[in-house]
């Protein structure tokens, strides 16, 4: 019994969602070497920390064997990239539903209600779970709330498999966009011509005060800017409070990346671009003059 | 070399169609989910460089299975067009809305009644669920090494080689075969099957396989309760008329009174 929340310090806002589970004590698999006493304020009595970075393959067994021991009901991880590896793993060992994208859980006597983002992010699905499960939540949805114990901290000894061999690490390219934090967006798509051209878009960006996202070919597949600029399925998701797409057709993999954006603008040449079907305010216009008289406007009602 | 690749009939989310606020998943149309297109297209690579068979498998997981079945034997029709040179389908009414536990079972069973398996390719996630769990599950299952996130794959010898595409990093992994991989868009660009492929398909081989003939019964572990399309009103203005300037004068006017603009 009980919720195993598994995640670095930054993952913290999954406590939020383990707290939903009322009366269940709720645990901490901590990676990396912060301080783990820190969690006990918002409940979490015991924590198990894991210091030495380990591959997915070696933290899927490693998990495994420690849902075993400890026979959580409740397992909580973030999504990302590393997750998306090791706990479908784990899951398949354990015999378990792995359920993605989790945006509620409701408990109803022996059963789990669980409503999560799916289809392409879509719809909402609402599925019922008996038994134990893994569940992947994007933390930042969540806020623990504080309830001050003290944690008991047990450093975790990981089960290295030696299978598959990491042979090199490079960093990535970084635009240093926040995209995922953003509040207001300003993406650009396949209607611009040349690289040179994406500086419209940098500027009516500068005057709102509003980060730069892109579709995939920008990212991708032109690299005309770096990935953390990409928005979209296998990009970044967002939920800025203004989105604005320049010259960007609608395709359903974007519209997934910025389903929950509040107010969406969109900008295209062409009338028939499927965007135009999922926006709250369209012009149909050509980017290269409609863009520039933009920012102008702009510029001369904000002072800027 | 035995080539895997798996296959996924995804719901095409550009089509959903939707009744009575719901989304209406059986009429909804198939398509083969764009990621797997990749996946096969470096199956097919893969035999092209050090020779050997590449079989597609794929479950149907929507119904009616019925009538399903045809737009499913059609689906696969294409990937063996691009190359691949047989395909297992596993249609059964208990796979249809089963889990991703399930579905990596029963994948797992048919890898393992080909016998003989060298290396298995899928997309890093389907364009349907996106969850990306059935390459690692059938990996698990398989007691096989997984590499994820591939964008670049060579195969030397009894190993291969793949460049992961991380949030932050590219990373250079080795693993011993056989092993899965799932790899990303940017590893290629899938063919297009000439007109004399697509007809050269129409004679390879589609085994339907049910779960009796697999020996298989499974345990459903989750019960999907409802789907509802994301609740987006969208207003819908469009600004057609009028010159440049009035355009975004209208454009701006409209954000100051959705209050996401104020003037100095």
């Amino acid at each position: 019994m009980g919720v195993l929340v598994v995640g670095s310090i930054g993952d913290i806002g999954l406590v939020g969602l383990a707290q939903r589970f009322r009366g269940q004590d709720v645990h901490y698999l901590l990676t990396g070497q912060d301080d783990a006493a820190q969690l006990g304020r918002y409940g979490v009595s015991r924590v198990y920390q894991l210091t030495t970075g380990i591959d997915e393959y070696s933290f899927s067994e490693t998990l495994t064997d420690l849902v075993n021991r400890g026979s959580y009901s409740i397992i909580i991880t973030p999504v990302n990239r590393f997750y998306r590896t090791a706990a479908p793993m784990a899951a398949q060992r354990l015999s378990i539903p792995l359920l993605t994208d989790v945006i509620d859980v409701k408990p109803i006597d022996d059963e789990l209600e669980v409503v999560l983002n799916s289809i392409g992010n879509r719809a909402q699905v609402t599925v019922k779970v008996t038994g134990r499960v893994l569940l992947m939540a994007p933390p930042a949805r969540f806020k623990p709330s504080e309830n001050p114990v003290n944690a008991s901290i047990e450093p975790l000894q990981p089960k290295v498999v030696n299978v598959v061999k990491v042979v090199s690490t490079e960093g990535k390219a970084k635009g240093g966009a926040r995209i995922e934090d953003a509040e207001l967006i300003v993406a650009v798509g396949r209607g611009f011509r040349r690289r040179e051209d994406l500086k419209l878009a940098f500027e009516l960006a500068e005057v709102l005060g509003a980060e730069v996202g892109c579709s995939r070919p920008i990212a991708a597949d032109l690299k005309w800017l770096s990935e953390d600029h990409w928005i979209g399925l296998s990009g970044r998701r967002v939920r800025p409070r203004l989105y604005i797409a320049i010259g960007i057709s609608g395709q359903p993999q974007h519209l997934a990346g910025m389903m929950e954006s509040r107010t969406v603008v969109v900008i295209n040449n062409d009338p028939n671009a499927p965007f135009f079907r999922n926006c709250d305010y369209g012009v149909v216009e050509d980017l290269y003059s409609f863009i520039p008289a933009l920012t102008k406007r702009l510029r001369d009602i904000l002072k800027r | 070399m035995d080539v895997v690749v798996l296959v996924k009939l995804a719901l095409d989310t550009g089509q959903l169609r939707v009744s009575e606020g719901k989304v209406d998943v059986e009429s909804t149309p198939l398509k083969v989910s764009d990621i797997d297109r990749n996946a096969v297209e470096e199956a097919v690579r893969v035999r092209e460089r050090v020779g050997g068979l590449v079989h597609v498998v794929s479950i149907l997981k929507y119904g009616p299975v019925q009538r399903r079945l045809q737009e499913a034997e059609g689906l696969l029709r294409e990937v063996l067009a691009m190359g691949a040179d047989d395909a297992y389908l596993v249609a059964d009414e208990a796979l249809i809305g089963s889990d991703q536990l399930a579905t990596a079972k029963v994948i797992a069973s048919v890898i393992r009644r080909l016998g003989k398996y060298d290396l298995v390719i899928a997309g890093e996630a389907t364009v349907d669920g996106y969850t990306g769990q059935v390459g690692p599950r059938v990996a698990a299952e398989l007691g096989i090494p997984v590499v994820t996130y591939v964008r670049e794959l060579r195969v030397e010898g009894s190993r291969v080689v793949a460049k992961r595409d991380l949030e932050d990093a590219v990373q250079t992994v080795e693993a011993p075969l056989p092993a899965l991989v799932t790899v990303t868009r940017e590893i290629n660009t899938p063919r297009i099957p000439t007109l004399l492929q697509i007809r050269a398909a129409m004679r390879k081989p589609i085994s339907k396989l049910t779960l009796a003939d697999l020996g298989l019964t499974l345990k459903p572990t989750i019960k999907v309760e409802s789907v509802m399309p994301m609740q987006v009103k969208r207003r819908g203005v469009v600004i057609r008329e009028g010159t440049v300037d009035e355009k975004a004068d209208r454009l701006v006017q409209a954000l100051i009174q959705e209050g996401l603009l104020t003037p100095r």
